[in-house]
């Protein structure tokens, strides 16, 4: 697999590039794993870039992103992932009074989101 | 009529005592359900169009009912249901992997991998290797694919394992398949999938999500700004059940939840313009209606609103174990932006049911110590009452 890279607008972003994951399962691991600084710090650099990636990304047809801007959206899917734990549950990497996350299975957790594959598709 | 009470006035039937928490903790109960409801009633086991080609399968395995059940659709157009085992020596013919095993067939026939024996999609037995071998007592015509009943309503398969079940899906349905006619379930198909077990009886999963009364405390992590301002429509339909969910916004979206409701209308708690729902539902156009909650008699909760709709089920396993899987369905996007935006609703709505799955093996573990053997339901909590009532009806029947 090739290092993960940005568009030149977004290169600013390259502290974060390790947010840059494909899947659904592997944004909710990462999430569930980081420190709480680090969600704040990951949501304080994406938020105000996310209406700007969302616009760049829409100048390809939804399934056709090339590879060039895989990494970009993959962050914005992972802003989805963190932002109801830095907006809503005061910073914890978890959800409180939750259910074990673990044992929570996502069928569609293992697509490349980008793919924009039906969620059950290749099952 | 008594606001507090209004439930209990429009149907006085139900009764107001405290309900008892034996069939949520008793082996022998589970036994008696198993035998009176999951192998006699209807039992909704996905979507049509989950097997959109000839050849595409589906094994749905259903403890409680005692068997898995193959759906697959045959070179004819039509699906057809059968047990998933094999006529030599019992095998399974599908593999199954887990729950729910998919897969497809370009010949639309599938094959046992024990000895490979090979079946059509019309459950006829196709072929036997070395079948000169069996004796003349085996006839091949005789030993296709054991059928189960099958019927559709609005795009929902639901089978019923009985020989001969006692009514027709239409029979079961009754006003309740009215209710719902119309709603595009077949236009937002875009379908996530959670599964999980949980160490509860599948009524104690059921009751907590059929109640809007808790909204206020498990959900006050997730959804902080919403309150519930209680059931409206509340309508009991012979084993069904349905209501109005009704909620305040009281804060403008956080700011990623701000963009994703631009981006697109796919999240629970975002609001809306025009209706696509039935005429039945939310009659008279509450400002604050927010998804009509029901029951399909006995496991499955079918919720619908605006853009979305989703569906909780438990399958039982044990008394005290329960497969749940929350569906959660939208249109396709067509953009890259709009695909976010449904991320961003799924993943809370997600951690929304991460909340009220938390409570459901404590209430378990706390009921079978017996130390309270009655639970005490409000009028809000008439869904819950329906349900102990409608099950005690089918245990004593």
């Amino acid at each position: 697999m090739t290092e993960p890279t940005l568009p030149p607008a977004f290169a600013d972003l390259a502290p974060f590039l390790d947010w840059a994951l494909p899947t659904a399962d592997e944004r909710q691991t990462k999430r569930r794993h980081a420190s709480r600084e680090g969600l704040k710090a990951f949501y304080d650099a994406l938020l105000p870039r996310l209406e700007a990636i969302l616009a760049e990304v829409d100048k390809y047809p939804l399934g056709g992103l090339p590879e060039s801007h895989h990494a970009i959206y993959d962050m914005a899917l992972a802003l989805a992932e963190v932002a109801p734990h830095v907006e809503l549950y005061g910073g914890s990497p978890g959800v409180p009074y939750a259910f074990e996350e673990g044992r929570f299975i996502a069928v569609h957790g293992a697509q490349p989101t980008w793919r924009g594959l039906h969620p059950m598709a290749g099952i | 009529m008594s606001v507090e009470h209004r439930w209990l006035e429009k149907y006085p039937e139900l009764g107001s005592n405290p309900i008892s928490t034996e069939p949520y903790i008793s082996p022998d109960w589970y036994e008696k359900e198993r035998e009176k409801i999951f192998r006699k009633v209807w039992l909704c086991v996905g979507r049509v169009n989950e097997l959109p080609k000839a050849g595409d399968y589906k094994v749905k395995r259903i403890e409680a009912a005692g068997t898995s059940v193959i759906l697959i659709r045959g070179k004819d157009g039509e699906v057809r249901a059968f047990h998933n085992v094999c006529a030599h020596r019992g095998n399974t013919v599908v593999t199954e992997h887990g729950q729910e095993t998919y897969g497809k067939s370009r010949a639309a026939v599938i094959t046992c991998r024990f000895h490979g024996w090979v079946y059509g999609a019309d459950g006829a037995l196709r072929s036997v290797p070395s079948e000169q071998r069996f004796y003349s007592c085996f006839d091949k015509g005789h030993n296709g694919l054991t059928p189960v009943h099958l019927s559709l309503w609005e795009g929902f398969m639901f089978i019923n394992v009985a020989e001969t079940p006692e009514t027709t899906l239409g029979e079961f349905l009754g006003d309740y398949a009215e209710h719902f006619r119309g709603y595009p379930f077949d236009s937002l198909d875009y379908g996530f999938t959670y599964r999980t077990e949980l160490e509860c009886n599948w009524k104690v999963a059921h009751d907590a999500f059929a109640e809007a009364y808790h909204v206020d405390t498990i959900h006050a992590g997730s959804f902080p700004n919403v309150f519930s301002t209680g059931l409206q429509n509340v309508k009991l339909m012979g084993p069904h059940r349905t209501c109005a969910v009704c909620l305040t916004l009281d804060a403008k979206p956080t700011p990623v939840a701000g963009i994703a409701n631009r981006m697109a209308g796919a999240s629970l708690v975002s609001q809306r313009g025009e209706s696509m729902l039935p005429k039945t539902i939310n009659p008279d156009h509450r400002s604050d209606f927010a998804f009509e909650l029901s029951v399909i008699f006995p496991n499955t909760l079918l919720h619908v609103s605006e853009g979305i709709w989703f569906t909780h089920q438990f399958w039982p396993i044990a008394h005290n174990r329960t497969l749940w899987e929350g569906r959660y369905y939208v249109k396709a996007p067509t953009t890259n932006a709009q695909r976010w935006a449904i991320e961003h609703a799924m993943t809370l709505q997600r951690n929304a049911w991460l909340e009220d799955t938390a409570t459901m093996e404590d209430t378990q573990r706390a009921m079978q110590s017996r130390a309270k053997t009655l639970q005490h339901l409000q009028d809000d909590e008439i869904l819950i009452r329906h349900g102990a009532v409608v099950v005690d009806q089918y245990v004593n029947a």
